[in-house]
């Protein structure tokens, strides 16, 4: 057999692989992004519509009463804000305290950081069902019950960021901060202009953790407001559910609307989160 | 004006300045007087405490025990931007958000000085290191000896009373390091501030140092300029850490003006009988007739030639191993029977303890 026709084979081999794996990551793609289709698609049908027989795979004509009902009959709208608001508060203020209290966890020499930083990872392993009570009787002691305040200020307390923070300053050279010391740079000074900058893209990954987090967050919201002013779209949709009969449409369209502003979120952020994961592998 | 404007003393004083970590000693009583100018090389081992030694002049650590002076202030309770010294950090520690030009300007703005004023030090400092294309690059657009030199530049741009640099060179490949060590010692010409220079590299503290200050375990063992602690090691440690390939060392005792031990040679009437560590450069070894006066029969083991040099590992009839630095024309082969002399003049004594016994050469 000539050289030739060996490498013919060898192509052929490839292509044969690479068809066998594309065939298997297109079904796979197929599950993850079905269910969501499905739910696009029945959110732009009528309650006629959604179970007739065969089903119209393309909505044509599309019908927009769902999410007209969902704007105008419902709270949707300030359910949008509110969880806007608290999930964008909660954000920002946590990377903001986590990411100094990870600066002084990996770099202030004080006694009993240790323990500081033991005890904020024993305190991870507390289950949310068991600090609900509790939680709720110091917010309500408070007085913060049915405010915008019951809804930011508990997930700060989460130790999570502060130790995932902790993590990413540790890897920068002490160097570093003796350099800014030597400029003349005071300790807050440090962690603001060395540090900060050094550290966005840990900054990214954690903003789109806890913004994620808090906008799916259900039982919390749940259980700190009662006033339908400051309901989340977690608890909006569900009490729309329990109340507003079997509507699969607007239940469609009320999922499609959530999943908008994550989306727009995790896309703003993309090239940074793209970025990490880059440095990651390319880090010498 | 500065208040280190007016001052004449010394540049940095250290008295009894040590360093422990809970019952670790790091640094035992080191007591330094360095003088305006100097090019001090802090050197030694890994651990011995050089870097440690940098950081508490720096004020980047805190002393147990002792008294920094810098500028003739005492700097123990002085913040490290208060202490008048620039650093330059053995993995540079460049701001790797920062272009080449805010690295250098950096400093200056912190101090609030005027953004022209900035720019026009950064400008001259760029120059002088031939940095002034690579001012709008990051610092991971740059090869290890421009990254160095943004270091340095930083460093210079303030117009510090003292240059800290720890380790700048070990970072860089071998050729690089030789050209940075010559553009170092220029540059230190021409700026003239004192420099306190460490590394564990005895070329670069040969060839650059006015002074050494060499140390091990955290006390130092010897100050003195490069000839001094080459020709005079203090002590055994001293003998064999300074120079490539080190002092050869043989354990013997001194009786009636001839050492004994592995081999019996004369040595000067005045060195004091009893227990010693006998010591000789292999430069000082001399390859000599068969037969001559005071000839030891030797073996050759092995041949290293490294260009103009060869060096002999020789084994004498007691087992003794030598090691002589001869021309790198010789034609000795190893398995050769040779003789060696040890001449009197050039040996040095080192008592039980390891310490360098002084002793009147012309005895």
């Amino acid at each position: 057999m000539t050289a030739e026709q060996h490498a013919r084979i060898r192509v052929r081999q490839r292509r044969r692989r690479e068809f066998g794996r594309h065939l298997v990551l297109g079904l796979v793609a197929f599950i993850l992004v079905a269910p969501f289709y499905y739910v696009l698609l029945a959110s732009l049908k009528d309650s006629t519509e959604i179970f007739s027989y065969p089903p119209k795979l393309l909505p044509i004509p599309p019908y927009f009463g769902n999410y007209r009902d969902l704007l105008w009959n419902t709270g949707f709208l300030r359910w949008m804000f509110n969880t806007f608001f608290v999930a964008t508060s909660v954000t920002v203020l946590k990377v903001f305290l986590d990411s100094m209290a990870g600066y002084a966890l990996a770099k202030i020499e004080f006694t009993g950081r240790r323990l500081v930083f033991l005890l904020m990872i024993i305190l991870l392993m507390v289950p949310i069902g068991a600090l609900i009570v509790p939680l709720w009787s110091m917010v309500s002691g408070l007085g913060l019950i049915n405010t915008y305040w019951a809804l930011i200020l508990p997930p700060l307390a989460n130790p999570l960021g502060a130790i995932l923070m902790r993590q990413f300053i540790l890897g920068l050279p002490r160097d570093l901060e003796n350099a800014a010391r030597l400029d003349g740079l005071s300790e807050f000074a440090i962690y603001w202009r060395i540090v900060l900058p050094l550290i966005k893209p840990g900054l990214v990954v954690l903003a789109v953790i806890i913004f994620t987090d808090q906008f799916m967050s259900f039982t919390w919201p749940l259980i700190a407001t009662t006033s339908d002013e400051l309901q989340v779209l977690t608890v909006g949709i569900a009490a729309m559910r329990a109340h507003g009969g079997a509507n699969y449409g607007l239940w469609s369209a009320s999922a499609v609307m959530s999943l908008v502003p994550i989306g727009v979120f995790f896309f703003v952020l993309q090239r940074q989160f793209l970025a990490r994961s880059l440095a990651g592998a390319l880090k010498q | 004006m500065t208040p280190t404007d007016t001052y004449s003393g010394p540049a940095i004083e250290l008295i009894e300045v040590a360093k422990h970590y809970g019952k670790v000693t790091v640094l035992d009583r080191v007591d330094l007087t360095v003088a305006p100018g100097e090019f001090i090389a802090l050197l030694g081992p890994s651990g011995c405490g050089k870097s440690t030694l940098l950081k508490l002049i720096a004020g980047l650590d805190e002393l147990s025990h002792g008294e920094i002076h810098i500028a003739g202030r005492l700097a123990n309770y002085l913040k490290p931007a208060e202490r008048d010294v620039a650093m330059v950090f053995q993995n540079y520690a460049l701001y790797p958000h920062m272009t080449v030009r805010e690295n250098m300007g950096f400093p200056l703005k912190m101090s609030g000085i005027a953004r022209d004023i900035v720019t026009a030090k950064v400008d001259e400092a760029a120059s002088l290191l031939q940095l002034d294309a690579q001012l709008d690059r990051f610092p991971d657009e740059l090869s290890g000896g421009q990254r160095q030199r943004v270091a340095l530049g930083r460093a210079i741009v303030r117009e510090p009373y003292v240059f800290l640099m720890d380790e700048p060179l070990s970072n860089l490949d071998a050729l690089l390091r030789v050209e940075m060590r010559a553009e170092l010692v220029r540059l230190h010409k021409r700026v003239g501030r004192t420099t306190i220079y460490v590394t564990h590299d005895q070329v670069e503290a040969m060839t650059m140092a006015n002074r050494i200050v060499l140390m091990k375990g955290g006390v130092v063992q010897q100050v003195g300029t490069p000839a001094e602690i080459y020709a005079t090691p203090a002590n055994t440690f001293v003998a064999t850490f300074v120079g490539s390939p080190p002092m050869n060392l043989f354990k013997g005792r001194i009786e009636q003006a001839r050492f004994r031990g592995a081999f019996d040679t004369a040595v000067p009437a005045r060195v004091m009988p009893g227990d010693v560590t006998l010591g000789i450069r292999p430069e000082h070894v001399e390859i000599v007739e068969a037969g001559e006066k005071e000839a030891l029969a030797a073996t050759i083991d092995l041949v290293e030639r490294v260009g103009p040099d060869a060096y002999l590992r020789l084994t004498t009839q007691g087992r003794a191993t030598v090691t002589a630095r001869v021309d790198g024309a010789s034609r000795a082969k190893e398995g050769e029977r040779v003789a060696l002399r040890l001449p009197p003049a050039r040996l040095c004594f080192f008592d039980a303890a390891g310490n360098r016994m002084i002793v009147d050469k012309e005895g």
